[in-house]
């Protein structure tokens, strides 16, 4: 039995955040990876913003970025375009199209170099919860092994077991799992160079399709639906959005990624006693976007600062709710307010997306915001008054 | 459940299983069939239709 303070499961940019903070603040940390390669097979479009990296205190690496983001485009179901792009407007929350695969790698290089020490290509097959901390099982490559933690942290995505074997709940519950599924192409024509595209309405019920640059002529493209509003799975919507882009008629494939996604917000109960939760498996997941890599960064970093903490004085829940405490306080603003602004672009037809976007065609933007956006909304549409007053 | 050959093993069918019954390895899924109610909720989920249920 090797026994350690923290133990992290999963090492995608939730958990090697929570490990590295949990490093820093002196505890002893093992982070644990079922996958071969960290950040491989990718989950996810790859955007971030520049902000949320300089909260997190995550300097810019050219290893990692592949495309800076300059603008926004988005498309109503009638070929209606928004382009929020740099040049007329401000950009307050531009971003970067990552290389998953290399940066996921490089957060979890940071939580060794802080400290941690990572497994690899090692399964968690079995947690249970004694006096003082957790037992957890595992298994790499045929041999088991058991560990002995104070401190669990559960960051195991949206399928993870950890928290649910703990007897907290998942993340989401299956009506509120986006069913996603993208293609990384070359030959992708942009009509403007670095601007991320959403094309929004039945092309992917209840989500959206995406085209994310990555530099040349290269391009995430993908889609997330809601199984319960689709009538066919994730990858005939994307098909058939491929087939009729006028910008993919070239377009190839070199690689293909599938995956969940919790859009339901932040799971009720984000810790117990020697145990807490945080990124997909936390559901600190912006709901309208979809995207968690900074939230669940952000969640990770609040998890391993409260876990380093808790080992010198309390790891009974009693300690741990600063954890709920600090991530609510830094993710609430964001996940609450958007998944309003999300239930509501659930409710709208085709014809509705379309009417707005033409009224969003005579507006002019300051800056891009997706605050400033919904603002514009709230104006055009009194549905969206009515849905959103609150927001603005 | 079948699980075909294109099954990526991402974790969407675990994600929404309302019994928690589906197991992801890196290379497999291990499915606890004896507790299955047979709701179809994963098989409707997979992005790619890589899961189909057995008679």
């Amino acid at each position: 039995m090797i026994e350690t303070d923290v133990i992290v499961v999963g090492a995608g940019p939730a958990g090697s955040s929570a490990a590295k903070h949990a490093a820093l603040g002196g505890a002893k940390v093992i982070l644990i990876d079922k996958k071969s390669e960290i950040g491989s097979p990718k989950r996810c479009a790859e955007g971030v913003s520049i902000e949320g990296l300089e909260r997190l205190g995550i300097k810019p690496n050219h290893r990692w970025i592949t495309k800076k983001i300059e603008g926004v485009r988005i498309q109503s179901p009638d070929g209606t375009d928004i382009w929020l792009t740099e040049d007329q407007v401000k950009l307050p929350e531009a971003g970067y199209i990552l290389e998953r695969k290399v940066f996921d790698k490089y957060m979890a290089m940071d939580a060794a170099r802080a400290g941690a020490e990572i497994r690899v290509k090692t399964l968690v097959t079995g947690v249970e919860k004694i006096k003082d901390g957790y037992i957890v099982e595992t298994e790499s490559m045929g041999k088991e092994e058991t560990y002995k933690c104070k401190i669990l942290i559960a960051a195991d995505g949206p399928e993870g077991h950890v928290a649910r074997w703990a007897g907290l709940k998942p993340a989401a519950k299956a009506k509120e799992m986006e069913s996603g599924v993208q293609y990384e192409m070359c030959n992708v024509e942009f009509e403007k160079q670095g601007v991320i595209e959403f094309y929004l309405g039945s092309c992917a019920p209840g989500g959206y399709v995406w085209i994310f640059p990555k530099g040349e002529d290269i391009a995430n493209v993908g889609l997330a639906v809601l199984p319960h509003k689709a009538e066919k799975t994730a990858i005939e919507y994307l098909d058939d959005f491929v087939a009729n882009s006028p910008y993919l008629k070239n377009a190839q494939a070199v690689e293909i990624n599938v995956g969940g996604d919790p859009v339901g917000g932040m799971t009720k109960k984000l810790y117990d006693d020697n145990i807490m939760v945080c990124g997909d498996a936390a559901g600190q997941v912006n709901p309208l976007t979809g995207g968690g890599i900074i939230s669940g960064m952000t969640g990770g970093m609040c998890a391993g600062q409260v876990a380093a903490e808790a080992i010198k004085e309390d790891c009974s829940k009693k300690f741990l709710k600063q954890y709920d405490t600090i991530a609510h306080e830094a993710l609430d603003h964001e996940i609450k307010r958007y998944k309003k602004v999300q239930e509501y672009l659930l409710t709208l037809s085709d014809e509705e997306l379309d009417s707005i976007a033409h009224a969003f065609e005579d507006e002019t933007f300051e800056k891009i915001s997706t605050t400033e956006i919904v603002k514009k909304l709230v104006k055009i549409s009194p549905k969206a008054l009515l849905k959103l007053g609150k927001f603005v | 459940m079948i699980v075909k050959e294109w099954c990526s093993f991402c974790g969407e069918c675990a994600g929404v299983c309302p019994r928690n019954l589906i197991q992801v390895r890196e290379y497999a899924l291990v499915f606890n069939e004896d507790d299955c109610k047979d709701c179809d909720t994963c098989v409707k989920a997979c992005p790619i239709n890589a899961l189909e249920k057995e008679d």
